[in-house]
């Protein structure tokens, strides 16, 4: 096992402090744009259009500091009422809330409103149910949200599917994610951290090749997916087992 | 008495005073929010401080349905129940009562109605107004009257200013808080002049802390509107706060104040906001329309609010109506507007440049000088000269 504990892209330096006996560990987690290094694990804000749902904009501060820095959000969000070349316009994320001090990983499921439909997904996107209906979103697309609004890092396209899909769909599911993930990276902006998506639902082999397919381009970090759709919370840990034991030293993952 | 009203300034009837009460010390004119359940909606009272807001007004209805006068006494009081620090105004209950509950009866004993939470008839009677607002423990309390809708004509009118005269020595006779809560009356009267009068002497009779202008803001026009407010400023003692009720807008605002009134409250900043709408020198700005989803600038950009700073009318435009943030960020941004108005108020006045502040304001609202008739006829009454900001009359160009 080589042992690269830090990594660096444009945005985001991330280095490994400590392991515990086991596999946890503690790290710390640099944004050019934060003023404090963060520690992991961190626990990601969620947003609704960017801000935080609980609490305006100017009253953020008043929240743990660094550890309230990391903000996730959804580029579905933004597919209602504000274009693309508007944002551009404005000048991406960070200009257009005003947070200038905060990070954002983009990704584009937001576990409330915006759900992943397996049944719709189809070779050419990924579909998603949403406040504006039922959307297809082709990984052309989802890189045009990604350049617009520029955040500090970003998930690729995944094709999640539910804990209960048949073996085909599911191996179907880790082939596209993966050619998503290439057409992704053939299309990331620069100056942002790319962070390659792991599916393979409830399979321990399939979560396994994903990650180890993953694991060989060139990314700065992963997220894995494909949890809180039915699998049940025993599972998960095999799971996370089986994505982890390839030799990731930096990966966010999401229920 | 628990009040101090020092006039620091004047232009004519207009004038710019230090209002000290209890709580804090405030700078009028002013206006004051509407924070019905004991919270303005979309505001932290850290925001509230923030923007200069000096004074917010609670509903007694409200407040004494939920969470109840006898828990929020026991628990301090309403200040330290929201935690706001500065001052804070009470209404009677009364307005509430008769615009929400249409089975409201009023005699003379007080306003019967039926109660929303079991239906079961209720009787607010001035006596228990007056100790709801005691347990509340506002800086200012109002007295409870017998409000009328100006649109109304007819005997009611006169009925309801002789009974409102006899309710207010049954609220000073209720009333145990003296040294600490300054008990306003309010003057009706209807759009009567003789009746206004006869109110406004009763009023001034009692000697109290301040006054009130009521029965306006339900949809009299314009004429008469200014008409009332200019009669009772002039008639209401110099030495004391008078608070035009449920006023408003901008415009209205600035009119009031050029003829001689220091406070005025609405819930219209804040609720237009829900509705998508924002406050800005020329009048108003609706978000929701399609032309703000690619409009880059900020809301106003003379505005120096968090909002107008950091967001521009695009992003707005895609949160209004559709997520509350939308709300919050608006009701921030049109309440420092307000709070901005009111500063300019006070500082125009005490500076010696209020009419030059009028005609800009005018000017701003009115680009092609088409400034309502209502307006120029109490600007002149107020002794302002606009005529500046005023068209010429068609007449006049040959």
């Amino acid at each position: 096992m080589s042992s690269s504990n830090s990594i660096h892209s444009s945005a985001m330096k991330f280095a490994v402090k400590a392991w515990s006996n086991g596999r946890a560990r503690a790290g710390v987690l640099h944004l050019d744009c934060c003023p404090t290094p963060i520690d992991t694990p961190s626990l990601l804000l969620s947003t609704r259009k960017g801000l935080p749902l609980f609490i305006s904009p100017d009253l953020l501060p008043s929240l743990p500091s660094p550890d309230s820095h990391l903000l996730h959000v959804s580029p579905l969000h933004f597919l209602e009422g504000l274009s693309m070349t508007t944002i551009s316009k404005i000048g991406g994320l960070h200009q257009m809330l005003g947070l200038h001090e905060y990070g954002f990983a983009a990704v584009p499921r937001d576990s409330i409103q915006c759900l992943p439909e397996a049944n719709s997904t189809n070779k050419v996107g990924a579909s998603f149910e949403t406040p504006c209906g039922r959307l297809l979103i082709k990984p052309a697309e989802y890189m045009e949200m990604i350049s617009s609004l520029r955040p500090e890092l970003w998930a690729t396209l995944a094709d999640e599917v539910p804990a209960w899909v048949s073996d085909k769909r599911n191996k179907t599911s880790v082939d596209r994610t993966i050619k998503w993930l290439d057409e992704c990276i053939a299309l990331s902006p620069t100056g942002g951290a790319v962070f390659g998506a792991i599916v393979g639902g409830s399979s321990l082999e399939e979560r396994q090749r994903c990650a180890q397919e993953v694991a060989r381009r060139n990314v700065s970090g992963y997220w894995v997916g494909g949890f809180g759709l039915g699998e049940t919370m025993d599972e998960r840990p095999a799971l996370l087992n089986a994505v982890t034991v390839s030799n990731l030293t930096h990966i966010f993952w999401q229920k | 008495m628990a009040l101090r009203f020092e006039v620091l300034g004047r232009f004519n009837r207009a004038r710019a005073a230090h209002l000290t009460l209890p709580h804090f010390v405030c700078e009028t004119p002013l206006f004051m929010p509407v924070g019905t359940q004991g919270t303005i909606k979309g505001l932290t009272t850290n925001q509230l401080e923030e923007i200069g807001c000096q004074i917010i007004l609670g509903n007694t209805y409200h407040l004494a349905l939920r969470p109840t006068s006898e828990l929020i006494d026991e628990l301090g009081g309403l200040h330290k129940f929201m935690n706001w620090p500065r001052a804070m105004l009470t209404d009677s209950g009364g307005f509430q009562m008769v615009s929400l509950l249409h089975l409201a009866d009023i005699t003379e004993k007080g306003v019967t109605f039926q109660s929303p939470v079991d239906g079961k008839p209720m009787l607010l009677t001035p006596e228990e107004s007056i100790q709801i607002q005691n347990r509340i423990g506002a800086d200012i309390i109002m007295a409870l009257d017998d409000v009328v809708r100006t649109i109304i004509t007819g005997p009611r009118i006169e009925e309801a200013m002789y009974r409102t005269l006899r309710w207010i020595d049954r609220c000073i006779a209720a009333h145990k808080r003296p040294h600490e809560q300054n008990l306003f009356g309010i003057v009706q009267g209807g759009l009567d002049p003789v009746l206004r009068d006869i109110c406004v002497r009763g009023l001034v009779d009692r000697n109290l802390p301040g006054y009130a202008i009521g029965g306006l803001a339900g949809g009299e026009d314009k004429d008469s509107f200014w008409r009332v407010v200019a009669q009772c400023t002039a008639a209401l003692p110099e030495d004391k706060p008078r608070y035009v009720m449920g006023v408003g807008y901008p415009l209205d605002i600035v009119v009031c104040s050029a003829l001689g009134a220091d406070m005025y409250d609405c819930v219209y900043p804040t609720r237009t906001a829900r509705f998508g709408t924002a406050l800005v020198p020329e009048g108003l700005l609706k978000l929701k329309n399609r032309a703000m989803s690619d409009d880059t600038r900020p809301i106003d950009p003379a505005c120096a609010c968090m909002v107008c700073k950091n967001y521009t009318r695009a992003y707005i435009h895609s949160l209004v109506t559709k997520d509350a943030m939308g709300s919050q960020l608006l009701s921030y941004h049109n309440l420092y507007y307000m709070m901005q108005l009111s500063r300019n108020l006070h500082s125009s006045i005490v500076q010696g440049r209020f009419p030059e502040f009028v005609c800009n304001f005018l000017q701003k609202m009115f680009p092609k000088g088409d400034i309502p008739e209502w307006v120029c006829n109490a600007m002149e009454v107020a002794g302002i000269d606009i005529s500046s900001c005023c068209a010429p009359f068609p007449s006049a160009q040959d």
